[in-house]
């Protein structure tokens, strides 16, 4: 009973949240912003509580990657940013952002509990990204490549998920993972461009990295 | 992940058609289920599941030693639909067995204030209903089953009711609220229920306490102050979220307490204290955003002083 009247105030909600997504519609340059432009809601009604429970999973384990994927553009342009690949890597992260911001608007409008391990993100993202930065502009690059690479590999598994159980039911969602995961394959390319494989112990800190991403995609599907 | 619910699924189903076709032993269960149940606080169930009458087409008739265990009822509180089928007892019933319950633990509620929260109150409530009393076998968990079947109402009351008010202001037909008198409301309207089992109140508290109670009592906990704090507005997705949600349960627990044991007329200090703590919760949440205030001012003014002596050492350049 609860949740039909959760269902039925779904569309109102979405009325509610419809600015913030218009305002980004009106700020973000992009070709096919017709993901942020939705007027409905992402997710279908949940018909049970083990659906509930992936979907929650999935969007808390996708917005943690978000999140730390912006502290670690972010810690990246702290060290590097007056540098010349600057621009480039604020570009990287003002798309990252756009994918944070969507998340949030997921989870709040489906109420799904945020990791409790956010902070631990944020210090880890910065840190990671501050030091990877420190070993000059192909040190950044390479943790970009790597950690992009576990995002990509993360969003494939997802949709391949999601295309398992009902692809007509999630259309929604597939297509902004799909597009994120483009997204992230773009910026995974383009630190290949910039000479990531040419700092020294690149397989070592792409192992590492992945390593490390691979645990955090674990436990903030849990916690 | 699709695959393992799939064989999850799949488990069940074939482990529902191993009991109809008599496959697994139901001794083997109920030496299983004794495990679990040895662990468990029994709260004097023994001699009345001695004499409830388990479905005879469905078991082997138990030796007398094992009448106790192997006549505990088949699921875990989970429709088997099978057994419905199988059955003679339930043969013409469309009602599942949790709805049956439910429909128990809800007439038992009238006799609490006679019987506390005990077994006696859902045999009382089983008696109205036109079942024996022995149909009280159905509760593993006994009067925690009461106090959380009531726990559980409550807090969909609630839901229900803030998912109403929060329909009209979306309508425009209601003015929204601010907060702070949002969630002293809504805590007040959930504590209110508590009123005609006021009396009584401690002892379901302790018994929500039972070391195998506190995971359901949480699970309702968190979900009905996730409720309050959803219909509140808060669409936080940081830690926000947890600080929120635990001020507000640190809140309901604390009026809770007060409540039980306040005589006042129509329990007025409890709701002036909850209106303290509520405003205490207020000017926390203030001063820590004054703190974040200053704290970024200050870290503003640090960086200036740092880019003006990177200016001055001409470490500032260009590369």
């Amino acid at each position: 009973m609860q949740r039909a009247a959760k269902c039925a105030l779904r569309p109102d909600l979405s009325l509610v949240f419809c600015p913030s997504s218009v305002r980004n519609c009106r700020a973000v340059n992009r070709v096919n912003g017709s993901v942020l432009c939705r007027r409905y809601s992402v997710l279908p009604p949940p018909r049970d509580k083990e659906e509930k429970a992936m979907l929650d999973s999935m969007l808390r384990v996708d917005h943690a990657g978000e999140y730390g994927a912006n502290r670690i553009y972010a810690g990246q342009m702290a060290v590097l940013g007056r540098t010349q690949t600057g621009p480039l890597i604020q570009h990287m992260w003002d798309q990252e952002k756009i994918h944070l911001e969507k998340f949030n608007e997921i989870l709040g409008e489906h109420r799904v509990r945020p990791t409790l391990l956010l902070p631990l993100w944020n210090i880890a993202g910065f840190a990671l990204g501050a030091c990877t930065a420190l070993l000059g502009k192909e040190g950044a690059m390479a943790c970009t490549v790597s950690v992009e690479e576990s995002i990509s590999e993360h969003y494939n598994s997802q949709i391949r998920t999601l295309m398992e159980t009902d692809p007509e039911r999630y259309t929604e969602l597939l297509q902004i993972i799909k597009e994120f995961r483009d997204d992230e394959i773009e910026h995974h390319d383009t630190g290949l461009e910039h000479d990531a494989e040419s700092v020294p112990g690149y397989f070592l800190l792409k192992t590492a990295i992945q390593v490390g991403c691979k645990a955090a995609i674990y436990i903030s599907q849990r916690i | 992940m699709a695959a393992l619910v799939r064989g999850l699924r799949a488990g069940r189903v074939l482990r529902g058609l191993g009991s109809v076709q008599g496959i697994v032993s139901p001794q083997c269960r109920n030496v299983r289920r004794g495990f679990h149940r040895a662990t468990l606080l029994r709260l004097a169930d023994d001699s009345k599941s001695g004499t409830s009458v388990p479905p005879p087409s469905f078991h082997e008739v138990p030796t007398a030693g094992e009448s106790s265990s192997s006549s505990e009822p088949l699921e875990d509180g989970q429709p088997n639909t099978s057994y419905q089928d199988q059955s003679g007892e339930h043969g013409e019933d469309y009602e599942t067995e949790e709805q049956l319950q439910v429909r128990i633990l809800t007439s038992a509620l009238e006799f609490v204030p006679e019987h506390g929260w005990t077994v006696e109150a859902i045999a009382a409530g089983a008696e109205t209903l036109g079942l024996s009393s022995a149909s009280t076998g159905m509760f593993n968990n006994g009067a925690g089953d009461l106090v959380l079947h009531f726990v559980a109402q409550c807090n969909a009351q609630l839901a229900e009711t803030l998912a109403e008010q929060h329909n009209l202001v979306q309508l425009g037909q209601a003015e929204s609220k601010e907060t702070a008198e949002f969630l002293r409301d809504a805590v007040e309207m959930r504590l209110r229920m508590l009123i005609p089992y006021i009396d009584t109140w401690p002892q379901a508290m302790s018994i929500l306490l039972l070391p195998h109670n506190i995971p359901d009592s949480l699970k309702h906990l968190s979900t009905m102050v996730d409720d309050v704090w959803y219909y509140a507005g808060d669409r936080s997705t940081d830690m926000n979220w947890y600080t929120r949600r635990a001020a507000l349960t640190g809140i309901f627990n604390t009026t809770e307490l007060v409540m039980v044991q306040d005589s006042s007329p129509d329990f007025e200090e409890t709701w002036d204290f909850l209106d303290n703590r509520i405003k205490d919760v207020v000017n926390m949440a203030n001063t820590a955003k004054q703190v974040q205030a200053t704290g970024e001012a200050l870290v503003q003014g640090l960086m200036g002083a740092a880019i003006t002596l990177k200016n001055l050492t001409g470490m500032n350049q260009r590369r």
